[in-house]
């Protein structure tokens, strides 16, 4: 084992309890809304889309594995980091993998739109809506209430390419990726930067996202 | 038929939805070739089938304009209750005749585009019997409104929302 090597750490905690908060309410959000329990579902998605929101904002300031910049220059090289995956040649990343900043972006994108949509949808009724559908009319609630919709197959097709890409690299590239997401750390990488979390960019992270949600409800 | 649904995507993930994705569109895309020749034919009440599909939808959506302006009232920390007595009167108003909006051959096999599902006439006296419900408890809305009580309101609203939940749910197509 590899006992010996140093376990630094990749993802601060903020990025992990981010991480399973968002597998837990996902499938929360689709019940909610299958079963029509919109009381929860509006709660949920208003805890969800802070959840977001304190990560699009922890892309800025957050941690350097958190961060959206490094992870836009590393997109660059998803070609060759592919082509080297299909020669069976692997590289463990500290932080995202380029391929791994792709699917960060298209999983952040899906969920921002969900949120956001949710956000406006109304319901076929007109009965049930989100916090910020008073801004808009029925029919453009309307509207936006299918763009909900169609996205969360999105949201669906994106999180079934995550699970499966974690799976290749579990089975196929044997690295657990798993493990680090829950305690951090991980043992075959070389630390580039402390990714430790600051307080300073955590307090403010956290009361833009607090200012941000009492405007919504108190919109409504 | 909604249990069954639950059941079914509990499991299903990316390359189920892809399926039904495809499935759907497929459907709405011969629907629309043969739309051309249905649109023109006439009912007995001398509307086009286009016309009376389109004529019920402006009708329902202004309940959904009138419903959502209610329900955002309600919502709001201090209803305007001028707002509340236009919508609630407003309902009456447009689902007056709703019986005659589903005329036999306005359905789906028609090949326009409606949520109308063919159970409306294989169940017409329920249906019927539904809108009459969702009648009644719009007039009784408008009632609360107009006497200006916003919780005989809210409740007068929950009892009408779902009169339109119970039409709904047996149908018009799950969105």
């Amino acid at each position: 084992m590899t006992d010996h090597k140093a376990q630094i750490i990749i993802w601060d905690w903020t990025i992990r309890l981010f991480h399973w908060l968002i597998v837990l309410l996902v499938p929360l959000m689709w019940w909610t809304g299958e079963e029509g329990m919109m009381d929860w579902h509006r709660r949920l998605g208003l805890t969800l889309f802070a959840l977001v929101l304190f990560r699009l904002i922890w892309g800025i300031i957050g941690s350097w594995t958190a961060r959206f910049v490094p992870m836009i220059k590393r997109l660059g090289a998803v070609p060759g980091y592919v082509r080297d995956l299909f020669a069976g040649r692997h590289s463990p990343s500290f932080g995202h993998s380029p391929i791994g900043s792709l699917s960060v972006f298209a999983l952040l994108a899906a969920l921002s739109i969900q949120v956001g949509t949710g956000l406006f949808s109304v319901d076929v009724d007109g009965l049930e809506s989100g916090p910020l559908a008073i801004l808009v009319s029925f029919k453009t609630g309307r509207d936006i209430a299918d763009i909900h919709e169609l996205n969360f197959d999105i949201l669906v097709i994106l999180i079934a390419l995550h699970i499966a890409a974690i799976a290749v690299y579990q089975f196929v590239l044997k690295a657990n990726l798993v493990r680090p997401m829950v305690t951090g750390r991980r043992s075959d990488v070389r630390a580039s930067s402390d990714v430790s979390v600051r307080a300073i960019p955590l307090l403010f992270s956290i009361s833009l996202t607090a200012i941000c949600l009492y405007a919504v409800i108190n919109v409504g | 038929m909604k249990t069954l649904r639950v059941k079914f995507a509990v499991p299903a993930i990316a390359a189920v939805m892809m399926l039904t994705a495809c499935g759907e569109s497929g459907g709405s895309e011969a629907a629309s070739e043969a739309s051309s020749e249905v649109a023109s034919v006439q009912l007995p009440n001398g509307m086009t089938v286009k016309e009376q599909i389109e004529a019920r939808q402006g009708q329902l959506e202004k309940v959904g304009d009138a419903f959502k302006a209610i329900s955002d009232q309600l919502k709001a920390g201090s209803p305007d209750i001028a707002i509340i007595q236009e919508a609630a009167a407003a309902v009456p108003d447009a689902t007056q005749g709703m019986a005659d909006w589903w005329p036999e051959g306005s359905g789906p096999e028609s090949g326009i585009d409606t949520d109308a599902l063919p159970a409306i006439w294989e169940n017409m006296p329920d249906f019927q019997e539904k809108v009459g419900n969702m009648q009644e408890a719009a007039a009784n809305l408008n009632i609360a409104a107009q006497g200006g009580d916003i919780a005989a309101v809210g409740e007068a609203f929950k009892t009408t929302g779902g009169t339109c939940k119970a039409c709904h749910d047996d149908y018009r197509l799950d969105d």
